[in-house]
């Protein structure tokens, strides 16, 4: 269980002092898949980044099976939004990136990642370069980087904003199959309402800055989703009203924020 | 089933695509120099300049067979030679992880940078003397003054790169919970090495535009030596021969080198942005 509670972020720049997150309160389950939804600027990456222990919280703490974290810790892996991988290291060297950190030798490191590579169907590519592979390709490769070091939970930051709808589509496929497979927790952060719909068990929809949780929509449905029915229609047409509105303050301030600065 | 399919096809890099024959730019290059060698040619013919001063292209080239019959030319180059990599391998060793740490850390740079700013401008010429008195005349003042020019180059560019890399790459270091040694190793260094091969270009230029200069004061051999000691000879084809030599290591070395460098690092990863 991963346990979030009373979460604050401030940032401090040279004008103003700026709320990023206010009051977070989120229990997440073991083996749960959640996703984070919000208009852009309302802090869930930040979040995300402060769950993966890459930033500190102003306030508030967060705790993974009653132990209180700070920092980045081996039961934690990440997915960045551009991929992330290392260009001078072949994708076999990428996936393997995390073994090595955690001193496995060469061997069961090489073992590891063939067998990642062949779950996200890249084995062929194992000696290529990340730069010779589309994005959809680096980012199966950065998910096999992270699967690899068999984290107890996944936290993904936009994972697919950057890639096209069909290698989108794709991709979640493959993500919810390797998740049914191996049981991880996955903390998901999009600002796309089908994907959240698609993939998660819960939605943890946020408000525009400062960043708080309006509401968590529950996704009891079973998987495989078809997005067509209009069971799943209702539920678009449920979070797109949620968010909407957080969708238009969110557009208010940036504008805001335009003529302060012009 | 797995997706695999789904993203375009992969190319391979098309680099392997030499052309045969005369290209336009190289005939362009090539027509240029030959034009060059032809005035210097009419120059000496016309009598523009003293014979004795300026020699013509053919006694250059007899030249070049007297000093490859004696063994001089090898003999001073391979001095030269080997003073420079001595220079240049020692400012790497000492330049890299003295960049790298400039770059990683801003209180080393607040502290280390005024200093640096300070001495950098010293042109490597005027340490001769000092070097002279320090080690004597002969190799390991020449080499001293090589490394003291060449280092900050190395030393400014790594630093570059690391101040520059991708704090991306520093996150997935940190979530992995990479060891500082590995996070250098295969981390920091390779994500610097674009900046890394030019600062040791840059050193590698300096230090053989420098060489002469040291060679020509704090030494007895050394292709400045040969060009400082035709002098009293009043032997200027000997001259221009050391000055023809040292042109094509310096562009063999500068060019032919370093670009297999990159080609085996950089341009594998597909890090090379420009310098078309």
């Amino acid at each position: 269980m991963l346990r979030v509670e009373g979460l604050h972020k401030r940032y401090v720049t040279d004008e103003a002092e700026v709320t990023a997150l206010t009051d977070i309160r989120l229990d997440i389950a073991d083996g749960e898949f959640v996703s984070l939804l919000g208009p852009s600027g309302c802090g869930k990456s930040t979040l995300l980044k402060i769950m993966a222990g890459l930033i500190p919280a102003s306030s508030g703490s967060m705790a993974i099976q009653g132990k209180e974290v700070r920092g980045p810790g081996p039961e934690r892996a990440m997915v960045f939004q551009d991929y992330a991988l290392f260009p001078w290291m072949t994708v076999l060297d990428n996936v393997g990136f995390g073994l090595e950190a955690r001193g496995v030798g060469k061997a069961k490191r090489t073992g590891t990642a063939m067998e990642l590579l062949h779950a996200v169907g890249l084995q062929e590519f194992a000696g290529r370069f990340p730069h010779h592979l589309s994005g959809g390709m680096k980012q199966r490769v950065s998910i096999a980087r992270a699967f690899a070091v068999d984290p107890a939970i996944l936290l993904m930051d936009e994972p697919f904003g950057a890639l096209d709808a069909q290698t989108r589509q794709g991709l979640q496929d493959e993500l919810l199959r390797i998740w049914t497979a191996r049981r991880k927790t996955v903390v998901f952060v999009t600002h796309s309402i089908e994907e959240a719909i698609y993939l998660s068990d819960r939605i943890v929809v946020m408000t525009a800055r400062p960043g708080r949780i309006k509401t968590i929509i529950t996704l009891p449905e079973p998987r495989p989703r078809d997005m067509a029915t209009s069971e799943m229609s209702a539920r678009q047409r449920e979070v797109r009203a949620v968010l909407g509105e957080e969708i238009s303050r969110a557009a208010a301030l940036e504008q805001a924020d335009m003529m302060a600065a012009g | 089933m797995s997706i695999a399919q789904t993203g375009p096809a992969v190319a391979l890099p098309q680099r392997r695509r030499r052309r045969r024959g005369l290209s336009r730019d190289t005939m362009l290059g090539g027509g240029t120099i030959i034009a060059f060698i032809l005035v210097w040619e009419a120059v000496y013919r016309l009598g523009l300049m003293p014979t004795w001063a300026f020699p013509s292209p053919w006694k250059v080239v007899l030249a070049f067979a007297e000093l490859i019959e004696d063994g001089r030319l090898l003999e001073n180059t391979g001095a030269s030679v080997l003073r420079q990599l001595c220079g240049v391998v020692l400012a790497a060793v000492a330049g890299i992880p003295v960049g790298l740490v400039l770059g990683a850390s801003s209180t080393i740079r607040a502290a280390l940078l005024p200093l640096f700013r300070l001495i950098y401008p010293i042109p490597g010429i005027a340490w001769i003397p000092l070097a002279i008195l320090w080690f004597g005349i002969g190799f390991k003042s020449t080499v001293f003054v090589i490394f003291f020019s060449g280092i900050w180059s190395v030393i400014f560019n790594t630093m570059t790169g690391v101040q520059t890399l991708s704090g991306q790459y520093t996150d997935v270091a940190r979530v992995y919970g990479a060891s500082r040694w590995l996070y250098t190793r295969r981390v920091l260094i390779p994500g610097s090495l674009p900046f890394i091969i030019t600062g040791l270009r840059l050193t590698y230029g300096v230090g053989w535009r420098v060489i002469v200069g040291a060679e020509m004061i704090s030494s007895i051999t050394g292709l400045g030596f040969l060009i400082d000691d035709a002098r009293w000879q009043l032997r200027p084809d000997v001259m221009i021969c050391g000055m023809i030599t040292i042109a094509m290591i310096g562009w063999v070395s500068e060019n032919w080198f370093f670009d297999w460098v990159e080609r085996r690092t950089v341009e594998r990863w597909g890090m090379k942005t420009s310098n078309a």
